[in-house]
């Protein structure tokens, strides 16, 4: 069934088709309207979830924990300073290896006080464990929900689904809505290995000491490494069922080109048009479209790099002192590979400014006339 | 992960690969002998309570004492007879030297464990239960001269050890001064008979109206393998005064027996008494209940008097008027009226018996009249039937520790050989003759056997213990009251046995008191600390942190799980009774 | 003398890495006898975070959750939600938190739980000071005493926070005191704080060996003296309006628990007077809330 809905609402939709149990969410702006619609939703006994209304973010995250150990799904919600607050449990979620969904609606952190759309929160709980997928339409918001369960629950690691402020979670799309029997043949029941049972007791968490804890980090990290393949195998499956599917990337444009523009989340829908509009105007160029920023897609990367000398790569983002986070840990990936292309790091769109087509094609013009970057960030539409 | 199951295993990981996804426990800390932390190690040890520790006898009180919290009152008359034939006796004319050292004097006031003791006995008179006969094939025969309280205790405990006793009294009836010299409101003659048929039914023959020295010497003993003299004290000790032996005047002790006898007496109406002690006391409150009007002439203070507290009370009540700091130097005579020249003294300093000496004031003399004078200033013992050979010194005869005279085979005790003339003294003496003549007939050691069974630090012993030497094992420390932990007993009163009204009891001799009722004697046994001994409360379990006070199903084991018993000390501090100790741990 | 009725079970198993004497090992000892096996407890960071063993090993035989230190609300919140999803309604959620958890730093999470009045009991373990940590102070703190952070020269200088009143004002059904030294007590406020449904809240006084400057073995001497003196009066209160005081029919004054204590050895004559009319007037008070009626 189509609808036309926001970002959030498709939130809502995928939610409750995955048959979550166990929701607890705090109130911030933007995400707001995925808490009412839930409690609208689950108020009305349409869901038979139980919706815990904590008295904070951190809370959310440690009432799911506790609710996750406890043997059921569950979800969350938040934006900005709620998922700062949350950054101890978000590392508890990770290291207790419980598969909880969060939803974070891409929002700038303050001060300045600040609304709007800015991928600094979630890439700043980039070490926290979670596995991070970003979303550039609404239609991939309420479809990544539905695939994270499956991610989360095969490997055992909690997954972000990643949003866009005002541009996505307030915005309407026509987003096709999947059946409850179509989502269960796809997502099956929660079946956690282990559980609290009174009958077999034992202690969840318990202190490890310096012999034992390396290995425990050991196993999250190869859970991570596999993330690609699962991914995979889960997009395949979706593929086949819904017709339509994401990779960990997305080329488009040309199959090969000089320069490679790599943007996430809705950056890439007006990237798209920028780069359909330069090819005509015969400009060597293609793009990529980033969804899983963790576990970063190094393998995927590298094939799509192909003859590339140069990389633009947009970030909404800023790691003060280093820069871009994406170009970062693009850098950081590249650098023990045989292709090394020139990776120019730009920054813009902070606090919700518009990345126009104008400054997408700025950013295009800047890498073709370089050779090599002047400088290590380059500031896209900063007014000096 | 099984709770039923005690992991012990230590769980070794080679790698990441053997360890699960997540900190999950998969075993318990058995393995962890946390007992290695310790520097103090607790543990049980029964002590001796200071009840048991004073009592001449030897009784078990506090043993007999939970018997009675736990409604086993015929259990708790069993562990008396071990050590004491006479609980009927005791429980009403003992001086209670148990109550006098009991801990819960210090909290708020002691137990009346003569009333318990009285208890116990009038319960087992109920139960008309036959005591058990000796079996057939007996030991050695003794010879026991005198059915007082040492000679019975003695025919006792050596029947029970079966031996052939005979017992020889000179009197008409057995029991000694406990018939003779102690009134019938006191002591009812029914329970003294029943106390000494119960002895008799354990084989012990009695044969009375044979007195010793004349129907009765040495020679005609040589069957007796052993012979115990127990004649105590029953000669009144005269006032060696002018006119002390005159007619009208009487000594006390020939006047309770006439009275105990149920022979007639002949008194006049105003009767005074010479003496302080019980004597004087028993001596004047019968002379009330005959009609007569009695008064006590001392020569010391209302402190110093020897009488128990109760008697004096209970005399004054009934009418008894006593005059402290008198003392009589002439009794003149005109027809049948008696003056009694006194002299008031006054207190000096003090004597050998620890007391003030009273100090004549010169001048003071005056007179007090009277139609009769009962001199009641003590008891000396006959020595003039006693075979040769025998030391004698002050008054007394004169025996090794164990009651050995050194003369082969014949043993000698009560108030014989002893200045502590009490009937729980010559009880006690009685008994360890028994045991001593069980070891003069055996070859065995009895001095190393006497030390063996002290309680406390002695003199009281314990027969049981002689029988049983591996059981009931006890330190000889007697507990203190900063060794109890009050916390746990809430102060109540002592309760007291109810007594009749005093226009009542002096119409006659019936007992004056009646013993507690069942539901009373538990409460008061209630109040009992059991210093020493454990009871089974359990704090020591509910408080240790570390589970490791050992029961057994639902009760204690006292034992210690010394694998984990971190030392700290909390069961020794919260123990009520001391029954927990703590030592340093040996590294 | 009659024995306590305690039930034989030991979910508490030895071994355990409590100090010798802790007052604590008693108070999860006794608790877990009346809570039962059918029940599951979550430990914020505490001395349990520790005292049940190391991984892989745990003493508590039940099911135990390690949780952050803030978090005891709302896990709890967490764990009964997907008990009650998977359709067991029986096994009962309980929190064991220490002072600090429960005074400060999780004191918004209980508080949100309180006030949703989520159906878990509650037990603020206190032994009055971050003791896992070393002895720092914390709100539950009394008045003058000693700590690391709050050393003779300058003791503390704030009285003990009331928890009991702010839990009674979260109107939540049951919240009660209890302490070790009255075993049969405590047992009794846990077993009907199970019987009731939403949020309970226990507060147990656990005296601290090496915490309060006291030798092992008086550990449950110093908790009976708490409570003799006042200072830790044992009461319940019902939907934050019903009190019922236990009366103690020897009260001493505070001296006689202040002078067992090394961290209290500090203190003038004045500031023992200071405590004792705090107590006095803090008695009060809870004897006149006790006494209103509902018209």
């Amino acid at each position: 069934m189509k609808k036309v809905i926001t970002g959030n609402q498709a939130v809502a939709y995928g939610v409750i088709l995955s048959r979550v149990d166990v929701i607890s969410a705090y109130p911030i702006t933007p995400q707001t309207t995925i808490v009412e619609e839930l409690s609208e939703l689950t108020a009305s006994g349409r869901m038979k979830t139980v919706f815990l209304k904590v008295e904070s973010e951190h809370s959310a995250m440690a009432a799911l924990i506790g609710a996750s150990t406890g043997g059921v799904r569950c979800f969350t919600a938040t934006s900005s300073h709620g998922l700062a607050y949350m950054h101890e449990m978000l590392h508890w979620a990770s290291g207790a290896r419980l598969p909880i969904v969060l939803v974070n609606v891409n929002r700038a952190i303050a001060p300045p006080w600040n609304i709007w759309s800015d991928q600094s929160d979630s890439l700043s709980q980039r070490d926290t464990g979670w596995v991070q997928l970003y979303c550039e339409h609404n239609q991939e918001v309420l479809d990544t929900v539905l695939q994270a369960y499956r991610i989360a629950e095969s490997v055992k690691l909690p997954v972000m689904v990643v949003l866009d402020a005002y541009v996505l979670s307030h915005t309407s799309e026509p987003v096709e809505i999947p059946t409850a029997e179509e989502v269960d043949a796809f997502l099956p029941p929660y079946c956690p290995e282990y559980t609290i049972d009174t009958q077999e007791p034992m202690a969840f968490s318990t202190i490890a000491t310096p012999d034992h804890f390396l290995e425990f980090r050991y196993k999250i990290q190869k859970a991570m490494e596999q993330v690609p393949e699962i991914a995979k195998k889960v997009n395949d499956e979706f593929r086949s069922r819904f017709n339509r599917g994401y990779g960990a990337i997305e080329r488009y444009g040309k199959e090969e080109a000089d320069i490679l523009l790599m943007t996430s989340g809705t950056v890439t829908g007006t990237s798209r048009i920028v780069v359909e509009k330069l090819n005509r105007k015969g400009y060597d160029v293609c793009g990529l479209k980033i969804k899983r920023f963790r576990p970063f897609p190094v393998e995927e990367i590298c094939k799509e790099i192909k003859g590339a000398k140069k990389v633009a790569i947009i970030d909404r983002n800023l790691s003060a002192g280093v820069g871009g986070i994406f170009a970062q840990e693009l850098r950081a990936s590249l650098y023990s590979r045989e292709k090394r292309p020139q990776i120019f790091g730009f920054v813009s769109g902070l606090g919700g400014r518009d990345i126009t087509p104008e400054l997408i094609e700025e950013a295009i013009q800047y890498t073709v006339d370089h050779p090599q970057p002047e400088e290590e960030i380059l500031w896209l539409g900063l007014k000096k | 992960m099984d709770r039923t199951v005690e992991m012990t295993k230590q769980f070794v990981f080679k790698g990441a690969s053997q360890m699960p996804m997540i900190s999950v426990s998969l075993g318990h800390m058995d393995w962890n002998k946390t007992g290695a932390w310790r520097a103090q190690r607790p543990f049980y040890e029964d002590k001796t309570s200071p009840c048991s520790a004073a009592c001449p006898v030897g009784n078990d009180i506090v043993g007999f004492i939970q018997k009675i919290t736990e409604e086993d009152f015929e259990g708790a008359w069993n562990l008396i007879r071990e050590e004491n034939p006479f609980p009927g006796v005791c429980g009403r004319v003992c001086f209670h030297p148990c109550e006098s050292k009991c801990n819960r004097r210090e909290y708020d006031e002691p137990i009346a464990i003569h009333a318990l003791e009285r208890f116990v006995s009038d319960f087992a008179s109920n139960l008309n239960k036959k005591i058990r006969k000796g079996p057939g094939a007996r030991k050695n025969k003794i010879a026991v001269i005198g059915s007082g309280p040492a000679g019975m205790s003695c025919a006792y405990h050596l029947a029970k050890l079966d031996y052939d006793v005979t017992v020889f009294e000179s009197s008409s009836l057995a029991g000694g001064m406990l018939r003779t010299g102690i009134p019938s409101y006191r002591l009812p003659k029914d329970v003294l008979d029943r106390e000494i048929s119960n002895i008799a039914e354990l084989g012990v023959e009695i044969r009375t109206g044979i007195p010793f020295g004349e129907g009765l010497n040495l020679d005609g003993l040589k069957n007796y393998q052993a012979i115990f003299i127990a004649t105590g004290a029953h000669r009144g000790r005269d006032l060696h005064v002018p006119g002390g032996k005159g007619r009208g005047v009487f000594s006390g002790l020939d006047l309770l027996k006439k009275i105990n006898l149920g022979r007639k007496v002949t008194l006049g109406d105003k009767i005074a008494i010479v003496g302080g002690g019980n004597t004087a006391i028993d001596v004047a409150r019968s002379v009330v209940r005959l009609g007569k009007k009695a008064t006590i002439l001392y020569r010391r203070s209302k402190e110093e008097m020897p009488a128990f507290g109760e008697e004096m009370v209970e005399a004054l009540e009934e009418g008894v008027k006593i005059r402290y700091l008198v003392n009589p130097i002439r009794i003149q005579q005109k027809d049948s009226l008696h003056r009694l020249e006194c002299l008031r003294m006054e207190l000096g300093e003090k004597d050998e018996s620890g007391r003030r000496k009273p100090v004549p004031i010169p001048g003071s003399n005056f007179f007090f009249e009277a139609d009769n004078v009962i001199i009641a200033a003590g008891e000396e013992v006959e020595l003039f039937f006693l075979p040769k050979g025998l030391e004698k010194r002050e008054g007394i005869v004169l025996t090794q520790r164990d009651g050995n005279t050194g003369a082969r085979g014949i043993f000698a005790g009560g108030d014989l050989t002893s200045n502590q003339r009490t009937v729980a003294h010559a009880i006690g003496s009685g008994k360890k003759v028994a045991l001593a003549i069980d070891c003069y007939l055996n070859g065995k050691d009895s001095e190393e056997a006497l030390r063996q069974i002290l309680t406390g630090e002695g003199p009281s012993i314990s027969m049981f213990r002689y029988l049983h030497p591996q059981e009931r094992l006890m330190n000889p420390h007697v507990v203190t009251f900063d060794e109890l932990n009050t916390d746990y007993f809430e102060p109540s009163r002592r309760q007291r046995e109810t007594k009749d009204l005093i226009k009542k009891r002096i119409k006659g001799f019936r007992e004056i008191t009646s013993g507690f009722t069942e539901g009373i004697a538990m409460e008061e046994a209630e109040r009992c600390f059991s210093c020493g001994t454990c009871v089974g409360c359990e704090n020591c379990y509910v408080f240790c942190p570390d589970a490791s006070i050992i029961k057994i199903g639902e009760v204690l084991s006292h034992q210690v799980d010394y694998d984990f018993c971190k030392g700290c000390g909390i069961c020794f501090s919260e123990c009520p009774r001391g029954v927990i100790s703590l030592k340093e741990e040996a590294r | 003398m009659k024995k306590m009725e305690i039930p034989l079970s030991e979910n508490l198993g030895h071994g355990h890495l409590a100090c010798a004497g802790c007052g604590a090992a008693v108070s999860m000892r006794l608790t877990l006898k009346a809570l039962g096996e059918k029940t599951v407890m979550i430990f914020p960071a505490s001395c349990w975070s520790i005292i049940p063993g190391f991984w892989p090993y745990s003493s508590i035989r039940i099911p135990v959750v390690h949780a952050g230190f803030v978090t005891g609300g709302a896990t709890a919140s967490g764990v009964r939600a997907a008990l009650d999803i998977r359709g067991d309604h029986e096994t009962v959620v309980a929190v064991w938190a220490g002072d600090g958890a429960t005074f400060d730093i999780g004191l918004q999470a209980l508080s949100g739980a309180a006030e949703r009045n989520e159906d878990f009991i509650y037990i603020c373990n206190d032994n009055e000071g971050y003791m896992n940590t070393g002895t720092q102070r914390s709100s539950a703190t009394p008045l003058f005493a000693w700590t690391t952070t709050t050393p003779v020269t300058k003791p503390k200088e704030n009285p003990k926070k009331d928890i009991m009143a702010i839990m009674a004002d979260h109107q939540i059904p049951y919240a009660a005191t209890a302490t070790i030294a009255y075993p049969e007590d405590l047992l009794r406020k846990v077993e009907k704080a199970r019987s009731i449904r939403g949020t309970r809240f226990i507060h147990l006084l656990s005296p601290c060996s090496p915490g309060w400057r006291i030798p092992s073995e008086i550990t449950i001497k110093v908790s009976r003296l708490a409570v003799r003196s006042r200072v830790f009066p044992l009461y319940e209160i019902e939907n934050g309006i019903s009190y019922t005081i236990r009366e103690e029919p020897h009260v001493v004054p505070v001296k006689e628990y202040l002078r067992l204590q090394g961290r209290f050895s500090h203190l003038t004559d004045l500031e023992i007077e200071v405590i004792q009319e705090n107590v006095e007037r803090t008695w009060e008070r809870l004897t006149r809330k006790a006494s209103l009626k509902l018209k």
